[in-house]
């Protein structure tokens, strides 16, 4: 069967906009009417609703969306699993329990995001530091190291939740848990989205390494590329691109497992491409998640439960298509 | 000075030596192939020559030490083909080839036309012409071999090591494969390793054949120059009771041909 690279183009196209058409749908909708006409005429209020509010909420959903793709792209690549995301080496559990641990001990947003980034660097850190302790360097020592450490934090964050005063900080936990783009407004997500940025670029510079990667040990070290150090750096900017978005938005599920298998899907591909297109349908998952979890309901809704609602009829959709096309 | 010298090469798995003091000089342009029964250590020996593995003793080609070049050095200098690539995710044959430019790329640097139009050459020397844009994992086993075969050749290294290339391929395709490598090696002045396992092929097609036995190579059979019973004598230890005959085909070539003595009388 023969790649199909004009078709390709068209999803590339496609995704790009439908994600502009959902960004744009995401600046209006929400409890508070926005209108083009008193934008233009300069309304005070319409402005800083606009600003704050609606235009940081709608950057992140899609920025968030996009990371999330592209990491999960990364990990499913370097790991050669298609159920591998960057859960695995435990950089949700961590974020959890340093979530936890801000809510319980400190006092703020800008705090709790700082401790649940903290929190899912520092789970990876100890998860890549006890693989490096194998000199075989085989994936399957990182996942043993994750899944150990995934374990750990998780035993963390429910002692934190037995000391939690369940009226309010428990329903905190539970509630950053479930994940939701409601928190986020002006500037405390500067920070976070310019490491994220950085991080992405990173990541599509290394994309030939970690087609690489994706061979086996020997075969890669012969085409020229230290597979330790280089998996390393590639695991620790996957991790950080999720760790910055995460931290802001909470948990957000299945993002990372279904773009990039729906884009591979698609193109039956692994080229830069893909990734960027992995990107794209990450970004169009979290922000048309974010859009009804917001106008569903009188109250917000977590977002992870529309990720997951959106996503996983179409993901078994794609695998049905497969199947027949064999 | 040889061209490439292997000097007292010694591997162990833990305690388990299974290659020691190991030694052998090659000359540019030569096709050397390298035999022994299964577990003899031929694709240790591979590994190891190309750092896979970590050993003791030198090899030094050109005068370069290989124990001390980085990955990104020793890829530039030296190419290895494993017995099964490990590539699992959808990937073009192109892109396959492609892979092989990885070290002499600089950090940001992608493909150029050049490249791309050499690698479409090579894919079709190796007689995938056409299947550039194929899926490699769609495939056959043998085709699989023939494009790494193609990544291998496209960056000009000087070394080839090849771990039984030959073994999912069909009759025509392995003498096809083995006469590319030669006719290669002698336009380039490069020099392969190829470990065997199909001693008729070997014996018809390279220069020199290197016999393992216990971790040592026990003895060396130059094809082209030896009796038809000395060789017999040394191919034994390793395939038992056999005989070697010459034989012209069609076209006039003679040919080394090795038959099973004693056939169907069970272990000799």
């Amino acid at each position: 069967m023969t790649l199909n690279t004009v078709k390709n183009k068209y999803y590339y196209i496609a995704g790009a906009i439908l994600l502009i058409a959902l960004a744009i749908v995401s600046l209006y909708v929400g409890k508070y009417p926005l209108s083009m006409e008193k934008l233009l005429s300069g309304d005070d209020l319409q402005w800083r609703v606009f600003l704050t509010l609606r235009l940081s909420r709608t950057v992140v959903g899609i920025m968030g969306g996009f990371a999330l793709g592209v990491a999960g792209f990364v990990f499913q690549t370097v790991f050669r699993n298609a159920l591998a995301s960057p859960d695995i080496i435990g950089v949700s559990s961590g974020a959890s329990a340093g979530a936890a641990a801000g809510i319980l001990f400190l006092s703020g947003s800008l705090a709790i995001t700082l401790s649940s980034f903290a929190g899912a660097l520092g789970a990876v850190v100890i998860a890549l530091f006890l693989s490096s302790l194998d000199k075989s360097g085989k994936n399957s020592t990182i996942v043993l190291a994750g899944i150990a450490v995934h374990s750990l934090a998780q035993t963390f964050l429910m002692c934190l939740k037995l000391t939690a005063d369940p009226e309010r900080e428990l329903a905190s936990i539970e509630y950053w848990i479930m994940g939701s783009l409601s928190g986020i407004s002006g500037y405390s997500i500067t920070a976070n989205l310019i490491l994220c940025i950085l991080c992405l670029c990173i990541l599509f510079l290394l994309h030939r390494h970690v087609i690489i990667l994706s061979t086996e040990e020997g075969e890669a070290r012969m085409l020229g590329v230290s597979v330790t150090t280089l998996r390393l750096i590639v695991l620790l900017t996957a991790t950080l691109t999720v760790a910055s978005i995460i931290s802001l938005t909470g948990l957000i599920s299945f993002i990372g497992l279904l773009a990039p298998h729906t884009a591979r899907l698609l193109t039956k591909e692994n080229r830069i491409q893909t990734m960027l297109l992995s990107g794209f349908l990450g970004g169009i998952l979290l922000c048309g998640a974010d859009i009804l979890a917001r106008s569903v309901s009188a109250t917000e809704l977590p977002v992870s439960i529309f990720t997951s609602l959106l996503g996983a009829p179409f993901l078994i959709y794609l695998i049905l298509q497969e199947r027949r096309s064999l | 000075m040889k061209f490439f010298t292997v000097n007292d090469l010694s591997v162990s798995y833990g305690k388990h030596e299974i290659l020691s003091r190991l030694s052998f000089e090659t000359n540019t342009s030569e096709t050397i192939g390298i035999l022994g029964a299964n577990g003899s250590g031929k694709t240790t020996l591979l590994k190891a020559i190309c750092g896979i593995l970590p050993h003791t003793g030198t090899c030094i080609l050109e005068e370069n030490l290989l124990e001390n070049k980085t990955p990104k050095q020793l890829a530039k200098l030296c190419s290895y083909i494993p017995q099964r690539s490990g590539i699992s995710i959808d990937i073009s044959v192109l892109d396959t080839v492609l892979m092989g430019f990885h070290p002499h790329l600089g950090f940001l640097e992608h493909p150029s036309m050049e490249m791309k139009e050499k690698a479409i050459s090579l894919i079709y020397k190796v007689g995938l012409s056409g299947k550039e844009h194929t899926n490699y994992l769609h495939l056959s086993e043998g085709q699989k071999q023939l494009c790494i075969l193609a990544r291998t050749l496209v960056t000009d290294s000087k070394l080839l090591l090849l771990d039984e290339p030959e073994s999912a391929l069909d009759f025509h395709f392995r003498y096809q494969m083995l006469s590319l490598i030669r006719s290669w090696n002698r336009e380039n002045h490069s020099t392969a390793l190829v470990s065997l396992h199909d001693p008729m092929l070997a014996l018809n097609s390279c220069d020199r054949l290197l016999l393992l036995a216990d971790g040592h190579i026990s003895s060396t059979i130059f094809p082209q120059t030896d009796t038809l019973s000395s060789m017999e004598e040394k191919l034994c230890h390793i395939y038992g009771n056999i005989s070697l005959h010459h034989c012209v085909n069609k076209s006039g070539q003679k040919q080394i041909v090795m038959l099973k003595e004693n056939l169907f009388e069970g272990t000799d």
